[in-house]
């Protein structure tokens, strides 16, 4: 029988609170049918009050698990080196909808500030009425003609940016927002598996003294 | 040069400034990573949708609110929501831009403050806060 175990970790999983996490939540293993069907259900960690709200599982950890449960499987490691664990209520996280309306309407105040901060900033009714002038020579007229495809403009640039237009897409290509949105979880994601590693090697640290 | 010509020169030039203000507008509200935070503050993963019609409606709107004087009949006391949420909004800009910048991060490796930096931050805040006080009121009161 084939006993090498190709295992590849979740990057990321929610779970409930005091959770019992199975190899099968964390992992995806390849291997003969046998020793899946007998390492898939494997209790990997036990989630303590204490632990707080994020945590790591580390694969050394998981190959010890392995070890333990089948001594002398060979296992082949494929992609991260941990998984990180979120606990939170139900295993699933809510959106909190009052904190969403209220960064909804943040947003809103917040970039109608900022363009009539910037028109004026530059002077933009002075610019305006002066591109009109220079363009039909008639001084006295109100710039509606720039103004209604200025603001139009406005708008269609941003979309334009965001890459869609309503909620279709143009293309299947991520906007840049979605991509800075992914760059930050990921940083966050960096940033707490170093810490937790840090905790741990603290701990024991102590443990030794 | 005809009316009509001339006419459709300024709508096209228009269009055109629109487009460049409305893309850089938002360019620099990305780089500055305002809305990552808050879709973490809201867990609302997935949904960059919601957050990008909220700064487009703010945009537009005041845009051409500023432009064509709608001025709506509110009370007094409606005010203070604009006003709390552009002091959140300038806040969060002003904190985003110092994070950009990496300030803060410098500062406290050079001078070895690491420990104090929460203190150094609320310095910061306190200050942003008294210093906008001061200039409303005793400076700019008139």
């Amino acid at each position: 029988m084939d006993t090498t175990v190709y295992i590849r970790l979740r990057r990321r999983i929610v779970v409930p609170p005091e959770a019992q996490i199975r190899l099968s939540d964390v992992a995806r293993i390849v291997a003969d049918p046998e020793w899946e069907r007998r390492l898939l259900p494997l209790p990997v960690l036990r989630v303590r009050p204490e632990d707080g709200h994020l945590l790591v599982i580390d694969m050394l950890h998981i190959v010890k698990v392995i070890r333990e449960a089948a001594p002398g499987v060979a296992v082949e490691t494929y992609g991260e080196p941990h998984t990180l664990v979120e606990v939170a209520k139900d295993g699933v996280v809510k959106p909190r909808r009052t904190l969403f309306a209220l960064a909804w309407v943040l947003l809103f105040f917040g970039s109608g500030m900022a363009i009539i901060n910037f028109h004026a900033d530059v002077n933009m009714p002075e610019v305006q009425r002066r591109i009109v002038r220079l363009l039909t020579g008639n001084p006295d007229w109100h710039p509606w003609l720039f103004q209604v495809p200025y603001s139009l403009g406005v708008g269609f640039g941003m979309l334009l940016f965001f890459n869609r237009m309503l909620s279709r897409r143009w293309n299947d290509e991520p906007n840049p927002l979605e991509v800075e949105m992914f760059m930050y979880q990921e940083n966050v994601n960096h940033y707490v598996i170093t810490d937790e590693y840090r905790k741990k090697h603290e701990r024991e640290e102590e443990g030794r003294t | 040069m005809t009316a009509a010509a001339s006419g459709f020169a300024v709508a096209f030039l228009g269009l055109a400034a629109g487009f460049a203000v409305g893309s850089a507008f938002v360019a620099l509200l990305i780089v500055l990573d305002i809305v990552p935070r808050l879709v973490q503050f809201t867990r609302a993963h997935r949904r960059s949708w919601a957050f990008e019609s909220a700064l487009l409606a703010g945009a537009m709107y005041f845009s051409c609110a500023d432009f064509f004087r709608w001025t709506l009949p509110l009370p007094n006391v409606a005010l203070l929501a604009p006003a709390v949420f552009q002091g959140v909004f300038v806040g969060m800009l002003a904190a985003a831009l110092t994070e950009v910048l990496n300030v803060i991060p410098i500062v406290t490796k050079r001078l070895r403050l690491k420990p104090y930096l929460f203190a150094l931050l609320m310095a910061m805040a306190l200050g942003k806060v008294a210093g906008s006080l001061v200039d409303w009121l005793i400076l700019q009161a008139k």
